[in-house]
């Protein structure tokens, strides 16, 4: 038969959430002991009550981490200085399939006088009328951005995409240094077009990629891009 | 009944997809925590990367102040480098293990301040728990927007007067004696709205990631 244990639940339950207070706590650790190392219930108990307190922490919206923090974190840890660019929320695995990319993708300046973008590419300079064509291995179409170089703004569009699985989209991200900034997500029409815009500065930006995400744009690349180019300082 | 049903079913496949959303998103974190344990940085960055902002979001709530918070945030996921193995697979999943590591030190800290009964009273009369300060950056690389909306909904399912004592005690780390204290009950009456609470919660999350 199995003994009773609504008093160690109530004790591990006020405790997992920081309540207990000390009389209690001695009180919680002699029924425990009574119960001995091996009793069942108080360890699932025990390991219920901590797995629903823990995930209350993801009742609040997260805040910021302040950019020394993981660095500090990180030579705490792992007893030198990190490499500049390090950056939280993108781990260096991730990080590190971009650096191969950034020399093998060619860019191509064309100066589409508007024909593909319309006022995006109109204006008085005509060396500020920039459209890139992106660079793929494996996806056949043709995908663009254009954009002025040191403004803000950005046009995405595509001819002959494939369609894509159902909850995916292509998602642009524009590079500075290592660090990967998501611009916009577009989903292709049923015959292979795309067009989006974003309003995101391009200033410092060297390298653009595309990736194919879900649906809710992750603001972290999570696969492989499918194409990527080159901007030109 | 058509309706119904469909309605069923979407709510079902939603509740699906949500659970083995959740099924990978713990897979991949406990990959993690074993490639730590080999001393795998890239691994630790990782795992950094994805958890800081709830774990700091948490100690500054508990804490209240930003540069407490972040020691409690670096000690805590140094812990985890440190001692990886003590992460207990059978015990839960691995962001509770971490977030509880978080919380434990917050509490710890706000115990040993003097100030608590200032920033009590003060958390008392406003502030509640989904509402972001506006002060604070809400970081946008999460992923978890599954785990939050079932967070919140649970939280938001229970009586008020059983969410009021969590929260005094998770959230802003008072003990059960000062919350009988702060609002004039029997502590026998807080202990009770507590485990009745926390009851529903476990039932609503509580075991959903082992």
């Amino acid at each position: 038969m199995m003994r009773d244990h609504s008093r160690i639940e109530e004790f591990l339950a006020i405790r997992s959430i920081g309540g207990l207070d000390p009389q209690d706590e001695a009180e919680l650790e002699r029924e425990m002991a009574s119960h001995g190392p091996d009793c069942q219930e108080c360890r699932r108990l025990q390991a219920e009550y901590e797995e629903t307190a823990g995930r209350l922490a993801f009742a609040l919206d997260p805040v910021a981490v302040r950019d020394g923090v993981a660095e500090e974190t990180f030579e705490r840890a792992f007893g030198r200085a990190e490499p500049a660019g390090g950056r939280p929320g993108v781990p260096a695995r991730r990080r590190g399939w971009l650096r191969p990319l950034v020399g093998v993708a060619a860019a191509i300046v064309l100066f589409a006088g508007g024909v593909i973008v319309g006022t995006a590419v109109t204006g008085e300079k005509p060396n500020e009328k920039t459209v890139l064509t992106f660079q793929s291995e494996t996806e056949p179409g043709t995908l663009a951005a254009a954009f002025t170089p040191g403004s803000s703004g950005v046009y995405m569009v595509g001819t002959g995409l494939p369609p894509l699985p159902e909850g995916k989209v292509y998602e642009l991200w524009l590079f500075t240094g290592d660090t990967p900034a998501s611009a916009m997500c577009a989903v292709p029409t049923a015959d292979g077009a795309v067009f989006g815009f974003s309003d995101a500065s391009l200033e410092g930006v060297g390298l653009m990629a595309v990736t194919v995400e879900s649906s809710d744009c992750p603001s972290a690349p999570t696969t492989q891009p499918v194409f990527t180019a080159e901007v030109s300082a | 009944m058509a309706a119904t049903l469909l309605l069923e079913h979407v709510d079902a496949r939603t509740r699906t997809e949500a659970r083995v959303t959740a099924d990978l998103s713990e897979a991949r974190d406990r990959e993690l925590v074993q490639r730590i344990e080999r001393g795998d940085e890239d691994a630790f960055r990782g795992l950094f990367g994805r958890y800081a902002p709830s774990a700091m979001a948490l100690a500054r709530r508990v804490a209240r102040q930003p540069f407490l918070a972040e020691e409690i945030v670096q000690e805590a996921f140094l812990a985890v480098w440190r001692n990886p193995s003590g992460y207990d697979q059978q015990r839960g999943s691995v962001r509770a293990w971490l977030m509880g590591m978080v919380h434990h030190r917050a509490v710890d800290a706000i115990r040993r301040e003097e100030s608590q009964r200032r920033r009590v009273e003060e958390s008392m009369v406003s502030d509640p728990v989904v509402s972001p300060d506006p002060a604070d950056d809400v970081a946008d690389q999460i992923d978890l927007p599954e785990e939050r909306k079932a967070v919140r909904a649970a939280l938001d399912a229970l009586p008020d007067e059983q969410r009021q004592v969590i929260e005094l005690m998770y959230f802003d780390g008072l003990s059960q004696s000062k919350i009988s204290e702060q609002l004039g009950l029997p502590l026998g009456t807080v202990k009770s709205r507590t485990l009745l609470g926390m009851r529903r919660l476990r039932g609503a999350i509580g075991g959903s990631a082992r």
